[in-house]
Parts: C-alpha cells; structure tokens; sequence
C-alpha cells in the first residue's frame, strides 16, 4: 500500500499556521495535487487557491465521513490536535478527549475504510513529560509520562497512544506515522511555548534553566511534505540538532523577563491563569526539567542538512516578526 | 573588585585569582570543544567560566589542591573512576575543576550525579551549567559517543556518606560502569582524592532518618545541623589527587558477559585505586584539622 501518487490529500486542522504553510509546500511539491482542508475555525484568503478546498466541520460529524465517499484520498494528515492552552479555554478536558481521542480514532477507521494510503499523525513531545531524571536524548519507545503530573495531558497521551496500537495493528494495510515533534516555532505559529518565547516580563524560573529543543514551521512543514512519500510506518521525534536553555533564549533575543523562583510561579500561575496567562501549568514542568528528543531514528530518513534554521535563526526570525 | 579595594585598605591578603591570560587560554580550548558555549545537558562555558574564576582560590588556596600523575592523562576520552568521600560531593568539584586547571589540554569532565541533585532548585542547574549529568545509562553512553570524558563514582551514595569510622574504607563497586566502558570501548583512569575525608572530621551518619526523610543521606556533625548553613562549611583539608595509569579495556570482552568475568575486572579497578589512596594517605599533608581526628584504625591504618 505504499504511496507512489499523490493526487489528493485531507488536511486536518486546515486553519492553524503548520497546515497552510504544509500546504503551500505539498502544492509546490505535488502540482497536479488537489488539497481537502477542514477546520471547526475560520479561514482566511490564503486557502482561496483554486486547489485547495476549504471546510468549515468538525471532524466528529457525520458530514465528515462523506468527504472520504466523496473524494478518494491518497493521504491524510492530521494536524488538528486541540491543544491544552488559554487559546481554547472552552476546550475542556471531556472535549478535548472527544476530539483528539474519539476524533482520531473516528478518523483511522475511515481512513483504512477508505482506502487512505498514509496517515500521518502530529503528535507531541508533550507526550514524554517533563523530569529531573529524563535522560537527555528521549527516544520514540520512552514512556509516555505526561499525564503522571498533569492529568489533563491524558488526551494528548491517549491520541498518541491510540495512534500507536492503530499503526502495528493495521501496518499492513496502511501506512501509519506518528511525529512527535519539540516546540514548534515561527511567525505562523502561536502555540504556548512560542508565545512564551517572545513574550515580554514573563516569569522566568530564576532556579531552574532546562535546554529546550526548537524546530522552525517551514522546517516541520518539511517534514510533513517528506514524510509524505520517503518516511515509513513508526514513531518519529522531529527535532534538529540543537539545544538552547531558556536563560539563553530570553537573553539572545534580549526580551526583558521576570526572574522568579519556580514555587512562586507555580503559585502565580494559579493565580492569574485565567486572566492574563497563555501558559497552562504543565508547560512551567518544561521550564524546569529537560525533556530532550533523539532525531536519530527520523535522520536515518531525512537528507543530509535537511533542516534550514538554526536555533539562533529561528530566535531572530521570531524576534523581528 | 571591591573586595580587593577593601582588603587593600584594611591590609589583608586576598588568595591569588587566576590570571586572565591563563583563564582566557583554557576556554579557548574548551570553546573549540563546546563551540555553542551549551549542550543538550545544559553545559553552560559562560557559567563554568564563572565558576571557575570563583572556584579557582577555593581550590588552590583553601583545599591547596594538588594533581599527583597529571601527565599520565592523554588527549582523549576516558571513564574516570575515582573513590568518593567527604559527605557532600565537593571531591566531586575538585576533580572536575582539576581537570579544567591542571591538566593539560583541559576538558569539562562530566560528572554523574543523582536525580535528587538534579530536583535541586539553583544547585541543579548550577552543576548542569558546570558539566553535571544525570547518572543514567543512555546519558553516559552520549556522552562518550561524542569523546567526552565521564567522571563516576561507583561506590554511589555509599561512599560519600560514611561515618568517622568508615572514613577511606573503599565500599563495593557496581558494575554499570565497567559495562558501559567495554560497550563505548573506553579506558577507564582510576584516580584516588585524598584528604577530603576530613572535611567533617567527626560524622555519624543517621541512615534512619535519612530514610524517613526520603534523603539520600543524612550526615550529624558537631556543627550540622546545629549551625545551620554555617555547619556545612568543610574544614580546609588538603586535597590531593592522584592519578593511576589508564586502565586499558579489553577487547575481547563483551558488555553482557557475566558477573563472574565483569566482577574479575571490577575487584582489580578497586585494588588499583586502594593502592592509589594509600600512597596518597601516606605523603598526606597535614593541617590543624588532622590533629583533631581520632585515632580510628581501620584495615588501611589509622587516620
């Protein structure tokens, strides 16, 4: 069931920044594609390009299944995974669970239904959990230990899990990949770790200075246009080379921050979370113990120099936007 | 700065500093090693040279460290293992710092420590910055992967935790790191510190609490935790460390051999470094300290 021919593709979560500038890439790639993207969010001009289709659904109704029926679909990349931030206060824990556990599975099924030929899930590394005693270098068969601290990570760990059991379980039948990638970060992108980032007088943990993995959004988008057609079946970790501490990173883009000790921030953000904080707690677990990816089991499948920006590149490129 | 303004005006001599020059031409080196100035365990030059400047009179004036075999060591990686001692890790601080100041050329050894260490607020990402790793296997096995040297105590807590009475009594070896040596195939370097012992001249280890208290170890001295912070503050031992020729690995050897035939090169690790501690106690440099120790007799002589 390998994928030789991309003709039509179905991407889920067609709103967020990582879907358009994938999708930009996978019409640059494949020409002759035609592109389905839904999204429960508004669009914008960008997806008015006559080959792409634009959807405003949810993905857990029926009139989803009838995109499948409609349009023969060689790959679907799903990108929709709703995120645990103060951008979707509404998304709750039993939401989220139904999306991103009942969605995804909903979406497997029709798929391997369908005869989809890959599948391409975006994971997390949110997945591993972030510990004092996490080896640096996690690799794709780490326990997944989010949910230990944060029971409200369970979705996300049971999306990729799901994912996982779904992928060796139909392995033969259809291509099935699942990238785990570090923070994702570019102009496009305004996921918590990035906002975190360029963000000015945040609390910074003036104890603690774990190394933080980040990876630009054209570089990610890459990959999914790689995985596409050169990255078999299995769990990836998608990272560069490089490491950054988040004393250096606040210091290298020279944004003033707030020194403060991990137990008041802790406490601080329980505070102010609901008002003004974009940081949910689990994400202060990462900015006191590392949790560091191994990319060597997705380089065995990348091209030499694969990734175009550096750390610092991506530090300057966020800083200017 | 102006600490020495003010030791100049009140006439008291400050321990000499490192001089710049000196400094500058150690971290050119290690710059070329690290060029990022980071690395994915959180080694930070910026911070290490730092430390360094700080630690410098610290470890030449108030330890007056001294490196015994410095010219065995060669310009590569090695696994060097070395007895522990003196309740908190400060031999630890030593060795790396003796392998930055006088060994030439220098490196960063990166020394495995418990993940309490790491849990630590400040002092864990201090050490991090410093060289410190986590004591687990994967870590070691990078590290080595990319020639780095590795400093590892294998007595474990046991070893840097021990009452008056168990003071330079070499506890049992694990293995783990004679396994990853024969996997990685890195030389071991055996080294022995002596003198570091007597930091806390008189200890009682209350293992029972430590335990109750979820602590690794819990040392009573007459002045911890009476003092308070001030209790900890080692008396100024002398440290001297010695180093022991490279312990070449086999070849033939493979890392899942059994206990039997690891244990065989373990037990003879431990001689070498018992012999090395016993040279070093016998040319021991003695200070005010010495004098108040008791006379323990253990089976390598008294202190």
């Amino acid at each position: 069931m390998a994928l030789t021919n991309v003709n039509s593709i179905l991407i889920i979560g067609m709103a967020g920044g990582l879907a358009k500038i994938t999708a930009g890439l996978l019409l640059k790639t494949y020409p002759e594609a035609t592109i389905v993207g839904i999204d429960s969010r508004e669009s914008d001009q960008f997806l008015k390009d006559g080959r792409i289709k634009y959807q405003r659904m949810k993905y857990t109704r029926s009139n989803f299944e009838k995109l499948f029926r409609n349009n023969k679909f060689d790959a679907v990349l799903h990108l929709g995974r709703i995120s645990h931030t103060q951008a979707n206060p509404r998304a709750h824990l039993a939401e989220r669970l139904d999306l991103n556990v009942m969605g995804t599975n909903r979406i497997l099924e029709l798929s391997l239904h369908f005869e989809v030929k890959k599948v391409i899930i975006l994971s997390t590394y949110h997945v591993y959990g972030a510990y004092a005693d996490n080896p640096i270098f996690l690799k794709e068969d780490s326990i997944l230990r989010a949910s230990l601290n944060h029971p409200e990570l369970r979705d996300v760990v049971e999306m990729d899990q799901l994912a996982s059991n779904w992928m060796w379980k139909y392995q033969h039948q259809i291509e099935t990949l699942i990238l785990r990638p570090c923070s994702i970060v570019g102009p496009q992108i305004r996921n918590a770790m990035a906002q975190y980032l360029v963000t000015k007088y945040v609390p910074v943990p003036m104890d603690y200075n774990p190394m933080l993995q980040l990876i630009h959004e054209y570089d990610m988008a890459s990959v999914l246009v790689h995985a596409l057609k050169y990255i078999p079946t299995g769990i990836y970790n998608v990272a560069t080379d490089e490491s950054m501490s988040v004393h250096e990173i606040k210091n290298y883009m020279n944004i003033p921050y707030i020194p403060v000790p991990v137990f008041l921030l802790e406490q601080l953000a329980k505070v102010i979370n609901r008002t003004f904080w974009s940081v949910p707690d689990y994400l202060i677990d990462y900015l006191k113990y590392p949790c560091i990816l191994s990319n060597t089991e997705l380089k065995k499948h990348l091209p030499p120099n694969f990734f175009k920006f550096s750390t610092r590149e991506i530090l300057n490129l966020i800083k200017q936007d | 700065m102006e600490l020495r303004k003010l030791s100049k005006l009140i006439n008291i001599r400050l321990p000499k500093t490192l001089d710049g020059d000196e400094l500058n031409r150690i971290f050119a080196v290690l710059e070329r090693r690290h060029p990022t100035g980071e690395d994915p365990w959180g080694l930070n030059l910026k911070k290490s040279r730092e430390s360094v400047k700080i630690g410098y009179p610290i470890y030449k004036h108030y330890f007056k460290t001294r490196v015994i075999g410095a010219h065995k060591v060669q310009d590569r990686p090695y696994m060097v293992v070395s007895n522990h001692s003196g309740q908190i890790a400060i031999d630890g601080m030593l060795i790396t710092a003796a392998f930055i100041l006088d060994i030439w050329p220098p490196r960063i050894l990166r020394s495995m420590v418990e993940r309490f260490v790491m849990t630590l607020p400040f002092f864990g990402s201090f050490v991090a910055a410093n060289g410190a790793v986590l004591g687990d296997r994967s870590n070691c096995e990078h590290l080595l992967n990319r020639e780095e040297s590795i400093l590892v105590f294998p007595e474990g807590v046991r070893g840097v935790s021990k009452s008056t009475n168990e003071f330079y009594k070499l506890q049992n070896f694990t293995q783990g790191f004679f396994r990853l040596c024969l996997k990685t195939k890195t030389d071991i370097l055996p080294i022995a510190t002596v003198g570091a012992e007597e930091f806390y001249p008189f200890v009682y280890q209350a293992r029972g609490l430590a335990r109750k208290l979820g602590l690794p170890a819990l040392p009573l001295t007459p002045f911890f935790p009476t003092l308070g912070v001030l209790g900890i503050v080692p008396l100024p031992s002398p440290v001297d460390i010695i180093i022991g020729d490279p312990y070449p690995i086999p070849q033939d050897l493979s890392p899942d051999a059994p206990d039997k035939l690891i244990n065989e090169h373990v037990y003879r690790i431990e001689s070498i470094i018992r012999d090395l501690i016993t040279q070093g106690r016998a040319h021991r440099r003695k200070f005010w300290g010495t004098y108040l120790l008791p006379s323990v007799k253990g089976p390598y002589g008294p202190h």
